[in-house]
C-alpha cells in the first residue's frame, strides 16, 4: 500500500477547479444550511413560551412609533433628560467646587507658609494647572453622571433603536444613516463618547457623516454657556419659580437648531464630498426588558463618565497653565490676555461677538467646560479663572453695562457655543477613528467656517435692520 | 547677493532628485504615458472581442488623441513586442493580450469592489474604476478576487477574465436583436458611450430586469417589466444586451417584493435579487433573511419606510429600498 501526502498546492489547485463548478447561490445556501441547523439543535435544547409574548411590545411600539404621539414622546424624554441634567448639575457641581476649590486654597496657602518657593509657581501650580483640573472636574461630571446614565437607562430598556426607525426618513433625506440619530443622543453626553458610537453606522460613508457633523450637538461641556446665557437674557424676564424651566427651554430651542444643522451638514456633505446614495440600512428592534441597574451604572460611570473626563482632564491640565501664564504675564499696565483680546475685537464685532469670547474659545480647545470662567477672568481683570458675580444681575452688569454685550451678542454667543470647533478630546478622538488627519481637518473646518458664517450674517442682518 | 541665493533655490527646488519638480514631472509623465498604452491595450481588445481589428484611426477616436501622437504610442507598443502592424490593421500579441486582460481584470474587480463593498452608486463606478486600473499589481487583484468572493461578472454584466488571462464567454444578443415574446434577463448594459448609458439608468432600466419586447420599430423600442413601460430609440436599446431566462427566474415569476407586502400578510422568502451583492447580502443572510424563512410586517412608521418585520422571533426594520430586493410569496 502507498501512502498518499497530501500537498497543499495539490490541494488549492484542486479547490481552485472545483470553485468553477459551483452554482452562483452556493453561499445563500450555506447560510441557509447553517440556519436550519441551528434551529433544530434550538427546537430540541429551548422550551418557547407562548406566542403571546410580543403582545405587551407590539402596544408599546405602536405607541412610540405612531405618527401623533411618537415625536412629542420622542422630544418630552429628551426634554426630561436635558432638564434633569441641567437642575441636577447646578446642586452637585457646587458641592464639588466648593471641596475642590477647598483643596485649592489650602494647597495655596500651604505653599505660602513655606516661604522659599516664588509666588509665581504656587500661582502656576494652584491658579493655573490646579484651578483648570478643579474647573472641569466640578463642571463636567455632575452632569455626566446624571445624562450618561439616564441615557444609558432608554438604551437598556430598547427604546433608543425605535427613535432611529422613527426619525430615519428624515435621515434618508439627508442621504444619511437612521442610526445617526443614536449617536447625536449620545453627543448631547459629550461629543467624543457620540464619535465613538458611530460605529453602530457599519457603512463607511454614512458613518463618516455621523462623525463630521455630531459636533453640531452641544454636549454638557457647552450647556453652562447656553445656560448662563438663558438665565442671564431670557429667562430674566419671567418670574423666579419658572426660571430653570425657561432656561431649559431655551437650552431645547437650541438643541433644535443644532439639530436643523445637523440634517443640512449631512445633505450637503452626501452631494458634495460625501457623494453617494443612502445605502444598505437594517436595524433590529430588540424587545424591550427590564433595565439592569448594576450595568447601566457599570457602562455610564466607569465606560462612559470615567473614560470621557479623564481625556478632559489631560487636555484641561495645560490649558489652567496657559490661562494663568496669559493672565500673569503683563505689558505695561495690560495683562498678555487682555492685550490679545483687544487685539482679535474688530474680528470678534464683526461677528456680533468681542475680542474677549474669541480669545476664551482659543484657549478652551481643550475643553469647552472653561469658556466662561475664563471670560469672567478677563472682563474681571483676575489673574486666574473666577466665577463672576455670583447672581445672575451681577452677570447681566457685568456684561451689559461694563462690557458692552447687547441681546446679539448673547444670541451669537450661543449660535457660536452650539456650531463651533470641535474641542480637543473630540478631534483626537476623530482622528482616532478615521486614521486620518483629513478628516479630523475637515470637522474642524466645517463647523468653525458654519460658526462664523452664520453669527457673521446674524449679526450683519441685526445691524442692517437697527437690532444691534 | 540674494539673487545667487534665489537662484541656488530655484535650482535646489527644480533638480533634486525624487522630490524635485523635475523629477515629479517625469514620474507624472511617465504614469501617463502608461496609461495611455493601457488604454490603447484594452481598445485592442474591445475591437478583437467583436471580431474586428483596431486601426489607427479607431484607436485616435478612443483615445481622443492627434494621429500624430497616436503613431508615436504605436510605435512604441510594437517595440516592446505588445502588437503587430499588419496593413493598417492592429493585432495584440500574446504578451499584448495578456497585459490587456490584466487591465480589463482590474477595472472590473474594482466595479465589482466599489459596488459590493463601498457600495458607491452605479452611475459613479466606471469613471472611479478607469484611474484605478492602471495601478494594480497581479498579486493585488488575486487578492481582491479572493477576498470578493471570485466573481464572474462586473456589475454592468461583464464577464471578469480569470486570473489565467481568459475572457469567458457570455451568451447573450443586444435586446434588438431578440427574437419573439418571451421574457429576457437584462445581462449587460453597454457603459460607452456614456450618453446612451446615461439614458438607460434614467429610463429606469437596471440589471438582472425581466423585460419583454412589447413594440419594436425603427423609431422606438418598448419594453415592459409587467408594470412599467420603457421606450428607448433603437440605438440606445442595442447598448442593452439580454439572455434567456435561468431557472431561478420561474421561481421569481411568482413571488412578489417584499416592500408590497401588505401589513400582516404572512409570507415565505423566495429569494434575495441577483442585484444585491457582497456587504448588504452577507448582512441579509447574517440577519436570517435566508430562503425559505417566514416573515411579515408588523410596524410602519409615519412613511411606511423604513418598515419593521418579524421574522424568526426579532424585529428587523428596513428601507423600503432594501425590501424591494427580497422576493417573497404570500402564504
Amino acid at each position: 500500500m502507498t501512502e498518499q501526502t497530501l500537498n497543499p498546492n495539490d490541494v488549492l489547485a484542486k479547490a481552485e477547479a472545483l470553485r468553477n463548478n459551483l452554482s452562483s447561490g452556493f453561499r445563500d445556501e450555506i447560510v441557509k444550511s447553517l440556519y436550519s441547523e441551528a434551529e433544530t439543535i434550538a427546537k430540541r435544547a429551548v422550551k418557547a413560551a407562548k406566542e403571546k409574548k410580543y403582545d405587551l411590545d407590539q402596544k408599546i411600539d405602536r405607541l412610540v412609533t405612531s405618527p401623533i404621539v411618537g415625536l412629542p414622546i420622542m422630544l418630552v424624554l429628551l426634554g426630561i433628560i436635558i432638564w434633569l441634567t441641567v437642575s441636577g448639575a447646578n446642586v452637585f457641581s457646587s458641592a464639588i467646587a466648593n471641596v475642590l476649590f477647598g483643596i485649592g486654597d489650602w494647597g495655596r496657602a500651604l505653599f505660602e507658609s513655606a516661604g522659599f518657593i516664588p509666588w509665581w509657581i504656587t500661582g502656576f501650580i494652584w491658579d493655573g494647572v490646579y484651578l483648570g483640573l478643579a474647573w472641569v472636574i466640578s463642571v463636567m461630571l455632575p452632569p455626566m453622571a446624571i445624562f450618561f446614565p439616564a441615557f444609558t437607562f432608554l438604551e437598556d430598556l430598547g427604546y433608543l433603536p425605535r427613535v432611529a426607525f422613527n426619525l430615519d426618513w428624515l435621515f434618508k433625506k439627508a442621504g444619511a444613516h437612521g442610526k445617526q440619530s443614536l449617536t447625536m443622543a449620545m453627543g448631547f453626553g459629550c461629543n467624543a463618547a457620540g464619535v465613538v458610537a458611530t460605529r453602530v453606522i457599519d457603512s463607511p460613508r454614512e458613518r463618516l457623516i455621523a462623525i463630521l457633523t455630531n459636533n453640531f450637538v452641544p454636549c454638557n461641556g457647552r450647556f453652562p454657556t447656553l445656560i448662563m446665557l438663558a438665565t442671564v437674557f431670557v429667562a430674566a424676564t419671567f418670574p423666579p419659580a419658572l426660571t430653570s424651566f425657561i432656561a431649559a427651554g431655551t437650552v431645547v430651542g437650541v438643541v433644535l437648531i443644532g439639530v436643523a444643522f445637523t440634517f443640512l451638514m449631512s445633505w450637503i456633505l452626501s452631494r458634495t464630498v460625501l457623494k453617494g446614495e443612502a445605502s444598505a440600512f437594517t436595524l433590529e428592534l430588540p424587545p424591550y426588558r427590564r433595565p439592569n441597574v448594576t450595568r447601566i451604572l457599570y457602562t455610564s460611570i466607569i465606560d462612559r463618565t470615567i473614560f470621557v473626563l479623564w481625556r478632559a482632564m489631560q487636555t484641561a491640565a495645560p490649558a489652567g497653565a496657559v490661562i494663568w501664564i496669559l493672565a500673569n504675564i503683563h505689558m505695561g499696565d495690560t495683562n498678555l490676555a487682555r492685550a490679545i483680546a483687544d487685539w482679535l475685537n474688530p474680528f470678534g464685532l464683526l461677528l456680533g461677538l468681542d475680542g474677549v469670547i474669541l480669545l476664551a474659545y482659543i484657549i478652551a480647545i481643550p475643553a469647552n467646560e472653561i469658556v466662561v470662567p475664563t471670560m469672567m477672568m478677563v472682563y474681571m481683570g483676575a489673574g486666574m479663572m473666577i466665577d463672576g458675580p455670583g447672581t445672575s444681575t451681577g452677570i447681566y452688569n457685568l456684561l451689559v453695562n461694563g462690557n458692552g454685550w447687547t441681546m446679539l451678542t448673547a444670541v451669537n454667543l450661543m449660535l457660536f457655543a452650539l456650531l463651533h470647533n470641535p474641542c480637543a478630546t473630540t478631534i483626537i478622538t476623530i482622528y482616532k477613528e478615521t486614521k486620518s488627519y483629513k478628516w479630523a481637518a475637515v470637522s474642524v473646518l466645517i463647523t468653525l467656517g458654519t460658526a462664523f458664517l452664520v453669527t457673521f450674517l446674524t449679526a450683519s442682518f441685526a445691524r442692517l435692520m437697527g437690532w444691534a | 547677493m540674494s539673487w545667487i541665493w534665489s537662484i541656488v533655490l530655484l535650482l535646489v527646488v527644480t533638480l533634486l532628485p525624487r522630490v524635485g519638480l523635475l523629477s515629479l514631472y517625469r514620474d507624472w509623465r511617465s504614469a501617463k504615458d502608461r496609461e495611455q498604452l493601457e488604454d490603447a491595450l484594452k481598445h485592442l481588445l474591445d475591437r478583437e472581442g467583436q471580431g474586428r481589428h483596431a486601426s489607427p484611426e479607431s484607436l485616435a477616436g478612443t483615445l481622443n488623441l492627434p494621429r500624430v501622437k497616436v503613431t508615436r504610442i504605436i510605435a512604441d507598443m510594437e517595440s516592446q513586442g505588445l502588437l503587430e502592424t499588419r496593413g493598417a490593421q492592429l493585432h495584440l500579441t500574446t504578451e499584448g493580450t495578456r497585459w490587456a486582460m490584466h487591465i480589463v481584470r482590474a477595472h472590473r474587480l474594482w466595479e465589482r469592489y466599489l459596488v459590493d463593498e463601498a457600495r458607491m452608486p452605479l452611475s459613479r463606478i466606471h469613471e472611479e474604476a478607469q484611474k484605478r486600473e492602471h495601478s494594480f499589481t497581479e498579486a493585488q487583484l488575486n487578492e481582491l478576487d479572493a477576498a470578493l468572493g471570485h466573481p464572474t461578472r462586473d456589475p454592468h454584466g461583464d464577464p471578469i477574465p480569470t486570473r489565467e488571462g481568459v475572457m469567458p464567454s457570455l451568451e447573450s444578443m443586444p435586446i434588438t436583436a431578440w427574437q419573439g415574446e418571451s421574457p429576457a434577463r437584462i445581462v449587460h448594459i453597454e457603459d460607452e458611450p456614456a450618453i446612451a448609458y446615461e439614458q438607460i439608468l434614467a429610463a429606469g432600466l437596471r440589471l438582472g430586469q425581466v423585460i419583454r419586447i412589447i413594440e419594436r420599430t425603427p423609431q422606438r423600442v418598448v419594453l415592459s417589466d409587467g408594470e412599467t413601460e420603457y421606450r428607448l430609440a433603437p440605438t440606445v436599446a442595442a447598448n442593452v444586451s439580454v439572455a434567456p431566462l435561468p431557472e431561478s427566474e420561474t421561481a421569481k415569476a411568482s413571488a412578489i417584493s417584499l416592500a408590497d407586502l401588505t401589513h400582516d400578510q404572512q409570507a415565505e422568502i423566495v429569494m434575495l435579487d441577483d442585484a444585491v451583492q457582497g456587504f448588504t447580502r452577507r448582512r441579509f443572510l447574517d440577519l436570517g433573511l435566508t430562503p425559505g424563512t417566514l416573515i411579515y410586517p408588523e410596524l410602519g412608521n409615519f412613511f411606511n419606510d423604513p418598515r419593521a418585520y418579524r421574522v424568526r422571533g426579532t424585529l428587523i426594520a428596513l428601507r423600503k429600498d432594501q425590501a424591494a430586493q427580497i422576493w417573497v410569496r404570500p402564504v
